[in-house]
């Protein structure tokens, strides 16, 4: 079985979050009021930190973007009590939305705030997306839901999920996943800093670009085994 | 001995106007609970930086309440401490009346509370490495083991009441325990990450609950208009004061080890940033240093006035121990990378105070208010006068 993975070139990233802007449309998840970023109760299954180092003649920022790791041993897993979340064959963490209950343990669990809580039940006019199909009819369908979200409720907790649609459709038609298909955040990078492809094939793209640099994963002290691997600059 | 119990009277006006402004106040909480469920939990303060708030920090109180109670009637169904028994039957139905707030507490928290059954599927639906998922187990089955056991105490089947007395008391161990583990197992947050913490869930039960105690029986057979023996008070007192030293020794401890690498900034957040007021003034100020003062105060300790001070400044300082633990915990920002995180994510969280989570939450205490008294009146709980029993502690006022 595939084990799909990210590696972020953080040398080619230039800190456009056309990423964050593509997770947000391609699934639809609301953009968020003033009001509810200064809250933190807007939804992110995407985001970019901005981590400065030093004073000021040696003063560094450096731009991490960080969809969820899809960690190896996630601790999301772990402590979720209802099955909600659950960690597919191809190593994506996956959240069951008609199964979670809301108590909200996975966001105390996660080390890398990939989680974020739906606080609220969303407009009729923020989902207006005739854009998107309306039911991919896909094989895990009962899992989560018609796909994309035509319609969110709140009271559960919602992750980044690799774009399984597009994985699991690019299976159906055979098409290559990692290189005709690939999650959005991939295919919206404008300077290519993004790769996607499957770790447990010595010869797909991403293994070779870890194999021929040195690189890095978040948080390595919390044994969590990321799947999102970083190239450092 | 044999002891009677009689329930109240329950017809006097104070007791209908006590019922009826607690169902009020219920009420309110219910109607707030309604709105939570309609409009999300952007009602509620807490966010995606603390996302537990206030029903989690009642639940993890009460349970610790609960807990704390029953071990305590223990003392006279299996130990057989004769001198605690007028208030064994308070105990027991006090411990009842607390579990089923705290579940209740539980479900008001979840986002999805219609789901809350799914708890309750043990190793069927349920993910059996979750401390949750035990603790759903331990909870359903506390709840039920001590329902049983009040059954058992009000039937005088007194052969039973043992038995089952020494199964609900490790059980009520286990309950307290579990719920330390909820937060002491999470690595992610380092405030939280210890094994000392079902321990110290253990002790700040036994203390809270013991203070509930003192004030529940103190204020309902006063207020009753009973009569009263100080001594079992007094003895209460004391075994209050040497359960504090315990506590204060786990917590100490506790905040030691987290002085080192790697939790040490964390701690530092704790004791001097943002929320450290809950931790000095509240669990610190009121659930340790007040009640001590008073209890090994030569004459304070002496007189029901003060013990009862110093069981509410417990009882009101344990809250704020769950509060110091939940809110700057989860507070505390989390680092993804080494350096300083700029903008929103690397903030330490901020829990604004929201009338709809106050409101369940005065509501939540109230329900359980109206239970208590209604159960006063309808079950033989209470002595009908609690003798004084000189024989128990002649070498009281002698040492400490």
């Amino acid at each position: 079985m595939a084990q799909w993975g990210m590696v972020i070139d953080l040398d080619k990233c230039i800190g456009c979050q056309a990423c964050s802007i593509a997770c947000k449309s391609e699934n639809n998840v609301p953009y968020g009021s003033p009001d509810e970023q200064k809250r933190r109760t807007d939804i992110f299954w995407h985001k970019v930190i901005a981590v400065s180092k030093g004073e000021y003649p040696t003063a560094n920022i450096e731009i991490i973007p960080m969809p969820c790791m899809h960690c190896d041993s996630p601790p999301c897993v772990t402590v979720c009590p209802a099955k909600a979340t659950y960690k597919r064959e191809d190593g994506i963490v996956m959240q069951n939305l008609r199964r979670c209950i809301g108590c909200k343990y996975c966001l105390v669990a996660c080390p890398y705030g990939a989680r974020s809580f739906n606080y609220k039940e969303q407009e009729e006019e923020e989902y207006q997306r005739p854009d998107l199909p309306a039911d991919l009819g896909l094989d895990n369908k009962a899992d989560i839901g018609p796909w994309p979200f035509p319609h969110r409720t709140h009271g559960v907790v919602e992750k980044c999920t690799f774009c399984f649609h597009r994985i699991d459709q690019g299976i159906e038609e055979g098409k290559e996943i990692g290189v005709e298909v690939v999650p959005a955040c991939v295919e919206a990078c404008p300077s290519g800093a993004r790769f996607f492809g499957d770790l447990s094939d010595p010869e797909s793209a991403v293994s070779k670009l870890l194999a021929s640099r040195d690189s890095f994963k978040l948080r390595e002290d919390m044994s969590t085994k990321p799947k999102v691997s970083y190239l450092p600059r | 001995m044999e002891l009677t119990y009689t329930p109240i009277e329950g017809k006097s006006r104070r007791y209908y106007t006590a019922v009826a402004v607690l169902a009020a106040v219920a009420l309110a909480g219910l109607i707030s609970f309604a709105i939570s469920y309609l409009r999300g939990h952007q009602v509620f303060g807490s966010n995606n930086a603390i996302p537990w708030g206030l029903p989690i920090v009642i639940a993890i109180y009460l349970i610790g309440l609960s807990a704390g109670s029953l071990i305590l009637s223990s003392l006279t169904y299996v130990f057989g401490q004769e001198s605690y028994k007028p208030i064994a039957r308070v105990a027991v139905f006090l411990a009842v009346v607390l579990i089923f707030g705290a579940m209740v507490a539980i479900a008001v928290d979840l986002g999805r509370p219609e789901k809350s059954w799914r708890l309750f599927m043990f190793f069927y639906l349920n993910n059996m490495t979750s401390m949750f998922a035990l603790n759903g187990i331990l909870y359903g089955g506390y709840f039920v083991i001590s329902l049983t056991y009040l059954g058992a105490i009000l039937a005088n089947q007194l052969k039973w009441v043992k038995r089952i007395g020494i199964l609900a008391v490790c059980w009520a161990v286990l309950v307290h325990m579990g719920t330390g583990a909820i937060f002491g197992f999470i690595a992610t947050r380092e405030i939280f990450y210890s094994p000392m913490k079902p321990f110290e869930f253990l002790a700040a039960a036994m203390v809270s609950g013991l203070a509930l105690l003192i004030i529940a029986v103190v204020l309902t057979l006063r207020f009753s208009k009973r009569s009263m023996g100080q001594e079992v008070v007094f003895t209460l007192g004391r075994l209050l004061s040497a359960l504090i030293v315990l506590l204060v020794i786990l917590v100490v401890v506790d905040k030691l080890t987290h002085f080192y690498s790697p939790n040490r900034d964390a701690t530092v957040f704790l004791l001097t940033g943002r929320y450290s007021w809950l931790f000095w003034a509240g669990q610190v100020g009121l659930a340790y240093i007040v009640p001590l003062i008073i209890l090994f105060h030569p004459k304070a300790r002496k007189t029901i006035k003060w013990i009862m001070i110093a069981a509410a400044s417990v009882v009101i300082g344990i809250f704020f121990e769950r509060l110091a633990l939940v809110i700057p915990g989860l507070a505390y920002p989390l680092h993804y990378y080494p350096g300083h995180i700029e903008g929103v994510w690397g903030e330490v969280g901020s829990f604004p105070v929201l009338p709809t989570e106050v409101i369940l939450s005065i509501g939540m205490f109230a329900f359980l208010g109206v239970l208590y008294f209604l159960g006063l009146k309808f079950m033989d709980v209470l002595p009908p006068s609690i003798e004084p029993e000189p024989a128990v502690d002649e070498a009281a006022p002698a040492q400490e």
